[in-house]
C-alpha cells in the first residue's frame, strides 16, 4: 500500500516539474510569437533541430534559450551583497514551484492504472497532495513568499534600480494581495470550503461557473492576479523603460533563468487559480458529466476529457495575459495604487457582503421572487457587478491633477497668479 | 562716486580711477563689444567695433544733451553725468556694418582654425551681425606665414594691431609692423628680424580672432574641448597667475589670468610652453622599494635607470647587485613611518618647488618623530639675471616657484634655515642617519659626486618627479605629483600667496606628496590642503594673513613678515656668504 | 525656459466622457487593436535569403564614409565638428597639418567605433565640407570588437564603394544647380 502510494505522489511530482518547466519554456516561444504577430513580425521562426537545418518554425528555440542560460558566463557584481543575492531567486523559484502541490490539473484517475494485485482500490486524485483541507490558505502563503524573492533581490543587488523595483514590487504585491483575498473569500465563503476540489467539484455539480455567480469577484481576482504576477499593465517591479530590469538588473545567468521562469510560474498559476475558481476547474457542461464531481466513478474517456477542459482553459487565460500585455500601457505608480486601493478594495467587498447575504437569505428571496436561485444569484451579481462599476465610474478616483507644479519651480519673484 | 547713465539706468561707478566707458558699462553689467582697445595697451581706437552714442548730463539743469556721432567707447572716459547709449538702432546697425567689412575680407575657415569658438569675431557675430551676407564671397582659406615664435594667418587679421602695440609697449621689442595700406595692410615682421622674445606668446592671447596661433598648440585641439583650471606658474619666482587648459587631463596649453598684483595679463614664453615635463614618460611613476647589496656600484647600473620611471613592468626584479621592487600605496605609509621611528637621526632636504602644506605637512611629521631633525632648504635654482620688460613685467632668475614659503617653514621649526651646504657636511660626517629628500624638481639638481655623500645614509628615502643619480641610491624611492597636479599654495618673490585647486590627476601610480604626509601623520579622511594651510596659518605668524582663507588674487603676506621683523632670514643670503 | 514663461501655453488634459472613465470601451478598443495585428499579414523581411530594399539610400543612416575630393585625397579637414556633434561618443580624430601645399589641416587619424554609434546621422549635419556621410550599407558585422572600429582607409573604402551607387551630397546639390557647401 505504501510503496504505490509513494510511487504515486513521486510520478505526479515528476509530471509536475519536467511539465510546468516545459510549460514555463515553451511559454517563453509563446509570448515571444505573439509579441512578435501583434507587432507585424514573424517572431522566432528559425532554431529547431539541433545541428540540422530542420527549422520546426521555431520550436527548438526554447532549448536553445535554455542552453545559453546555463552556459552564460555567471556574473556576480562586486557590490552585492551575496547571501541574500543567491538566496533571493531560488525562494521565488522554490515559490512559484511548491504552489503547484495543492493545485488540481485535472479530476482523477481511474484506479486500474495499477495492478490489481497491489490493492488501490481509489481513484487516483489528480493534484500532488491530494486532500488539503486548507488548500486556498496554503496557495496564499507559499504565493507570499514570492515577495520576499523580489524585494531581496533588489536589496541584495545594491543597485539604485534594482532597489527602486524592488520597492515598488513589495508595496504593489502587498496591495494586491487583499483584492486577490477579497476575491477568493467570496468563492470561499460561497463553497464553504477551502480545498480547490471541492470548489471545483461544486461549480461541476451545479452547472454554474462561479464566474457567472460573482462577476464582480471575478473581476477583482483577474485584476489582482495580473498585478500580483506583475504583468503589464501592472509590470512596475521591472518596468525596463524606467529602471532597467527592475529587481533582476543586476542578475545573470542560471539566475536570472530562475527569476523568469518564476514570473512564468506566476502567470501559469494565476491561470490555474482563475480557472479553478470561477471558470468551473475542469467542468464543461455535457462533455465531463460522468464519473460523478468527484471522479469517483470516472471512466478513462471522461478522466482525459477534464484534464483536456481544464488544461485549454488555462490555456485560454494564458493567452489573455499575453495579449493583455500588448494592448495597454503601463500605469502610473499612484494610478496603480489609487487602482488597487481605492477600486478593488471597495469591489472586493461589495462583491462578499453580497455573497454573505446571498448565502444567509439567498434561499428566501429567490423563492419570494419565484425565480431558480442559481438564477436568481446571478442576475444579483451581474446587477452589482454594473453598480459597482457605475459608481467607480463617476467617482474617478484615478484622476489626478498631474500639471506641472509650477508656483514650485519658479525661483521667480515676480510670480505670476496661477489660475487652475 | 560718479554717477553714470547707461542704457537709461544709472550707476555709481568707483571714483579715483580712469576708467574708459567699455570699463565703465562692463561694470554696470553692458557689454560693449571691442576689438583693438585691451586694458594693458594704448588707446587707438582703430576697430570702430565698440562705437556708442555718448553724451553728458547738467548737473544742474538736468538736461542730458547727447554728441551727434557715434564716440568710440574705449576712447571716451566716464565722468559724472556720462550717458551712454548701447541698446539704440543706430548703434545696432553700425555694429552690423563693422562686422559686415571685417568679414568682407574674411576667410570664412572657421572649421580649420584654432580660435573657433573663443573667438570674437565669430561671437560679435553672432550677437550683432546681420543675418544675411549681401556680397558673394567665396570662403578661402588663408595665408600662413612663419613670423617666428608664433604663426600667423595673414587674411584672418583684422586689424585691431593689438599685437603691434605690445611689441612695442609691454615687450618693448617692437618687432612686429603693420606693412602695406588700405585694403593691403597686413602684419608682417621686418626680414630677418622675426618675433622672437621672452613674451611674445602673449601676442596669440591678444589676437581677437585666429590670426596669431601657438606653434605648439596648432590643430592639436578644439578650444571648446578644454576646461581650464586656476593655476599657477612654477616656471620662476614671479610666480604668475595661469589658466591650465586640460582634457581629459592632458595639460594642451597654459594661458595667463589677469593678476593685477603678479602679471597682470601676460606671462613668459618660458612658462607658457614650459609644462610638458608633466607629461613626460621619463617620469617616476611607481613607489619602489631598493635592496642595497654589498659592494653596490650605482654607476654600473645606469641602465637600470629605466626600470625606475613608468616603462618598468610591475613585480620584484633583482637587477643586478640592485634589486628593487614595486610597492603599492596601501601598506606604505605604515612602512614608512616604521623605518623613519627605527633611524634615530633624522633630516631632510625640501626642494623650493615644494607647496607650502606640504613642506609644513613634512617638517611636522619628521619633527614630531626626531625633534632634533635637520631640517634643509634644497638648491635653488638659479638660471642668468633677471629679465625686466619695459612695463614692469620680470621674468626671475630664480626657476622655483615657493622658496619662500618652504623657507619659513623652516624657519618656524628650525629658528634658522640651515644651508644645503652644512646639511651635506653633517650627512657626510655620518650625524644624520635618516634623510627624506623632498624633490620635486623638473631637470637635473643633483650630480654624480653630491649623490655619492649620501651613500652613508642608512635610510634614504627620495621623492622626486624624475630619476637622478640620488634616486639610484634610494631606499625608498617615491613618486610626486606634478605642479598641476595637486592642491597647494606657492608664495612668490614679493612674499604673495596664491592657493590653487588641482587641475589634473597625476598619472596611474603617482600620488601628492601632501596626501602621503597627510596619512603618515595620522590624520583621518582625505587629503585637505586647506586645513593644512589653516593650520600653518594658525602656528606660523608668517603665514596668519592666510588664515580665513586665500582670494583668487593671493594674499600679500608682507604685513606680517614686518610685524615678525627679525625671525626670518633671507636663505639666498646666506648660500651666497 | 522658465515654468513661468508668457510664451508657454498650458494645455488642459482633454476630459474622459464617461465612456472612457469606465475604462470598458477603451479597453475593448485596445483588444481589438490588438487581435486586428495579431492576424494581420507580417512585415517582416527575410534576412538573409531576401534582402531589405531601401527606399531612398541618400537619406538612409547605415555605416559611415569618409568622402574623396577630386584629388582623390580626404576631404575631411579634421575639424572636430562631428565629435562634437556625436552623442555617442565615438568619433576619434586626431588633427594635423596637411602634407598636401593647399591644404592647411587634415585628420592624420580618423576612427568611429561602429559598435558605439548610433546611427544618429548628427555627424552628417554638423559636418562643414560634407566629409562624412550615412550610407545605405546596414548589414556590417565583425569577429572582433577591434575589427568593428574603423578607421580611415576603411572609411574611405567605403565611399569607393558607395559612391556611385550613392552620390555625395556636394555632387547632388552641384546637379541641382544650387550652391554646394564650400570647403
Ligand atoms: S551617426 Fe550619430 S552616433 Fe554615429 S558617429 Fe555619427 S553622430 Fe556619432
Ligand atoms: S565634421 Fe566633417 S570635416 Fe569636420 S572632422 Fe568631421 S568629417 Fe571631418
Ligand atoms: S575698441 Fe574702440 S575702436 Fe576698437
Amino acid at each position: 500500500m505504501l510503496l504505490p502510494l509513494t510511487l504515486e505522489a513521486l510520478l505526479k511530482i515528476a509530471l509536475l516539474i519536467a511539465g510546468l518547466m516545459t510549460a514555463a519554456a515553451y511559454f517563453v516561444l509563446l509570448e515571444r510569437w505573439i509579441a512578435a504577430w501583434v507587432q507585424d513580425r514573424l517572431g522566432p521562426n528559425r532554431v529547431g533541430v539541433p545541428l540540422t537545418k530542420i527549422r520546426l518554425f521555431g520550436l527548438g528555440q526554447p532549448i536553445a534559450d535554455g542552453v545559453k542560460f546555463l552556459f552564460k558566463a555567471e556574473f556576480t557584481p562586486g557590490h552585492v551583497d551575496k547571501f541574500i543575492y543567491f538566496l533571493a531567486p531560488m525562494s521565488i523559484f522554490a515559490a512559484a514551484i511548491l504552489v503547484f502541490a495543492v493545485i488540481p490539473f485535472g479530476s482523477a484517475l481511474p484506479p486500474n492504472i495499477f495492478p490489481a494485485s497491489w490493492g488501490v482500490g481509489e481513484p487516483i486524485q489528480l493534484v500532488a497532495a491530494p486532500g488539503i483541507d486548507v488548500g486556498m490558505i496554503y496557495v496564499f502563503a507559499v504565493g507570499s513568499i514570492a515577495v520576499y524573492g523580489v524585494v531581496l533581490g533588489g536589496w541584495a543587488s545594491n543597485n539604485k534600480y534594482s532597489f527602486l523595483g524592488g520597492l515598488r514590487s513589495g508595496a504593489q504585491l502587498i496591495s494586491y494581495e487583499l483584492p486577490l483575498g477579497l476575491g477568493i473569500l467570496g468563492v470561499v465563503l460561497a463553497s464553504g470550503s477551502l480545498r480547490l476540489e471541492t470548489i471545483i467539484s461544486q461549480q461541476a455539480q451545479s452547472g454554474a461557473w462561479n464566474c457567472f455567480l460573482q462577476p464582480l469577484g471575478f473581476l477583482v481576482f483577474a485584476v489582482a492576479s495580473f498585478a500580483e504576477a506583475g504583468r503589464l499593465p501592472f509590470d512596475l517591479p521591472e518596468a525596463e523603460q524606467e529602471l532597467v530590469g527592475g529587481y533582476h538588473t543586476e542578475y545573470s545567468g542560471i539566475k536570472l533563468m530562475m527569476y523568469l521562469v518564476a514570473e512564468f510560474l506566476h502567470m501559469i498559476t494565476a491561470s490555474f487559480l482563475i480557472a479553478i475558481l470561477f471558470l468551473g476547474g475542469w467542468h464543461f457542461w455535457g462533455l465531463t458529466d460522468g464519473g460523478g464531481p468527484d471522479g469517483n466513478t470516472v471512466t478513462w474517456v471522461v478522466a482525459v476529457l477534464r484534464i483536456i477542459v481544464l488544461l485549454a482553459k488555462v490555456m485560454a487565460m494564458i493567452l489573455f495575459f499575453m495579449v493583455v500585455r500588448w494592448s495597454w500601457p503601463r500605469f502610473r505608480y499612484d494610478q496603480l495604487m489609487d487602482i488597487g486601493w481605492k477600486v478593488m478594495i471597495p469591489w472586493g467587498l461589495a462583491n462578499l457582503i453580497a455573497v454573505a447575504v446571498w448565502v444567509e437569505y439567498g434561499d428566501r428571496i429567490a423563492h419570494s421572487l419565484g425565480l431558480p436561485p442559481l438564477l436568481c444569484m446571478g442576475l444579483c451579481g451581474f446587477v452589482i457587478l454594473l453598480l459597482g462599476w457605475y459608481v467607480a465610474t463617476k467617482a474617478d478616483p484615478t484622476l489626478n491633477d498631474n500639471r506641472p507644479r509650477r508656483r514650485l519651480i519658479s525661483p521667480d519673484r515676480h510670480v505670476e497668479k496661477i489660475e487652475v | 562716486m560718479p554717477t553714470i547713465i547707461i542704457d537709461n539706468r544709472e550707476f555709481e561707478i568707483p571714483g579715483g580711477v580712469k576708467l574708459n566707458c567699455i570699463q565703465a558699462a562692463k561694470l554696470a553689467g553692458v557689454e560693449i563689444p571691442h576689438y583693438c582697445w585691451h586694458p594693458g595697451l594704448s588707446v587707438v581706437g582703430s576697430c570702430r567695433m565698440c562705437l556708442v552714442e555718448v553724451g553728458s548730463k547738467d548737473a544742474k539743469t538736468g538736461k542730458i544733451a547727447m554728441q551727434p556721432k557715434l564716440v568710440p567707447a574705449c576712447n571716451q572716459t566716464a565722468v559724472e553725468g556720462t550717458v551712454i547709449v548701447t541698446n539704440s538702432e543706430k548703434v545696432a546697425r553700425t555694429r552690423a556694418m563693422v562686422e559686415e567689412d571685417l568679414l568682407l575680407r574674411h576667410p570664412i575657415d572657421c572649421p580649420i582654425c584654432d580660435k573657433a569658438g573663443e573667438c570674437s569675431l565669430q561671437d560679435y557675430h553672432f550677437a550683432h551681425g546681420q543675418d544675411q551676407r549681401r556680397a558673394d564671397l567665396q570662403p578661402f582659406t588663408s595665408r600662413r606665414r612663419d613670423i617666428g615664435d608664433v604663426s600667423l594667418f595673414v587674411d584672418r587679421c583684422i586689424l585691431c594691431s593689438r599685437c603691434v602695440r605690445f611689441a612695442k609697449e609691454i615687450s618693448g621689442t617692437s618687432e612686429l609692423m603693420v606693412a602695406g595700406r588700405g585694403t593691403h595692410e597686413e602684419i608682417d615682421v621686418v626680414e630677418n628680424h622675426p618675433l622672437h622674445n621672452n613674451l611674445s606668446g602673449n601676442v596669440v592671447d591678444l589676437c581677437p580672432v585666429g590670426a596669431l596661433a601657438d606653434k605648439d598648440f596648432l590643430y592639436r585641439q578644439r578650444v571648446w574641448f578644454l576646461r581650464r583650471h586656476k593655476g599657477i606658474c612654477t616656471g620662476c619666482a614671479t610666480g604668475c597667475s595661469i589658466w591650465i587648459e586640460e582634457n581629459q587631463d592632458r595639460i594642451h596649453r597654459l594661458k595667463p589670468r589677469e593678476n593685477p598684483h603678479v602679471n597682470q595679463w601676460w606671462m613668459c614664453n618660458e612658462g607658457r610652453y614650459g609644462y610638458p615635463h608633466v607629461h613626460s614618460d621619463k617620469r617616476i611613476v611607481h613607489p619602489i622599494r631598493h635592496q642595497r647589496a654589498e659592494g653596490f656600484n650605482p654607476s654600473a647600473e645606469c641602465e637600470t635607470n629605466a626600470a625606475f620611471s613608468g616603462n618598468s613592468s610591475r613585480g620584484d626584479k633583482p637587477l643586478g647587485s640592485l634589486s628593487h621592487e614595486i610597492l603599492d600605496w596601501t601598506d606604505l605609509p605604515t612602512e614608512l613611518n616604521q623605518v623613519l621611528r627605527s633611524s634615530k637621526h633624522l633630516g631632510a632636504i625640501l626642494s623650493p618647488f615644494l607647496a607650502v602644506e606640504e613642506a609644513y605637512l613634512l617638517c611636522k611629521m619628521l619633527r614630531g618623530i626626531d625633534k632634533n631633525a635637520m631640517l634643509a632648504l634644497g638648491p635653488i635654482p638659479v638660471v642668468g639675471e633677471d629679465e625686466h620688460f619695459p612695463k614692469g613685467f620680470t621674468v626671475r632668475a630664480e626657476k622655483c616657484p615657493n622658496r619662500r614659503g618652504v623657507e619659513n617653514v623652516l624657519t618656524h621649526f628650525t629658528g634658522k634655515i640651515v644651508p644645503y651646504g652644512n646639511f651635506l657636511k653633517s650627512v657626510e660626517k655620518g650625524e644624520i642617519r635618516g634623510v627624506w629628500v623632498a624633490g620635486g624638481y623638473k631637470n637635473d639638481w643633483i650630480d654624480e659626486p653630491t649623490a655619492k655623500t649620501f651613500e652613508s645614509v642608512e635610510l634614504l628615502i627620495v621623492q622626486d618627479l624624475f630619476p637622478s643619480p640620488l634616486s639610484e641610491r634610494a631606499s625608498f624611492l617615491l613618486p610626486v605629483a606634478a605642479f598641476v597636479e595637486i592642491d597647494g599654495s606657492y608664495v612668490n618673490h614679493a612674499d604673495r600667496l596664491q592657493t590653487v585647486p588641482q587641475a589634473i590627476r597625476p598619472p596611474l601610480g603617482v600620488r601628492s606628496a601632501g596626501s602621503l604626509l597627510w596619512e603618515m601623520s595620522g590624520r583621518k579622511g582625505l587629503y585637505d590642503a586647506q586645513a593644512v594651510l589653516r593650520e600653518a596659518a594658525h602656528e606660523i605668524l608668517y603665514f596668519s594673513a592666510a588664515a580665513g582663507g586665500v582670494p583668487e588674487a593671493g594674499i600679500d603676506l608682507k604685513s606680517n613678515l614686518l610685524a615678525g621683523m627679525g625671525k626670518i632670514e633671507d636663505s639666498s643670503k646666506i648660500q651666497q656668504a | 525656459m522658465n515654468a513661468n514663461d508668457k510664451r508657454i501655453r498650458w494645455v488642459k488634459e482633454p476630459a474622459l466622457g464617461m465612456a472612457g472613465k469606465s475604462y470598458l470601451l477603451l479597453f475593448v478598443q485596445g483588444l481589438a487593436t490588438t487581435l486586428k495585428h495579431l492576424v494581420s499579414r507580417k512585415k517582416t523581411v527575410q534576412s538573409p535569403e531576401e534582402r531589405h530594399e531601401i527606399p531612398d539610400p541618400i537619406i538612409y543612416r547605415g555605416v559611415h564614409r569618409l568622402n574623396r575630393d577630386e584629388q582623390g585625397r580626404v576631404k575631411c579637414v579634421a575639424c572636430f565638428l562631428c565629435a562634437t556633434a556625436c552623442p555617442a561618443h565615438c568619433i576619434d580624430i586626431v588633427a594635423a597639418e596637411s602634407p598636401w601645399p593647399d591644404r592647411e589641416k587634415y585628420p592624420q587619424s580618423f576612427t568611429i567605433d561602429e559598435l558605439r554609434c548610433i546611427y544618429c546621422g548628427l555627424c552628417e549635419e554638423a559636418c562643414p565640407v560634407d566629409a562624412i556621410e550615412l550610407t545605405s550599407l546596414y548589414d556590417l558585422s565583425g569577429k572582433s570588437r577591434e575589427e568593428m572600429i574603423f578607421d580611415k582607409q576603411k572609411l574611405l573604402s567605403i565611399y569607393d564603394q558607395t559612391k556611385d551607387a550613392e552620390p555625395t551630397r556636394t555632387e547632388r546639390l552641384k546637379g541641382e544647380g544650387g550652391g554646394g557647401k564650400a570647403e
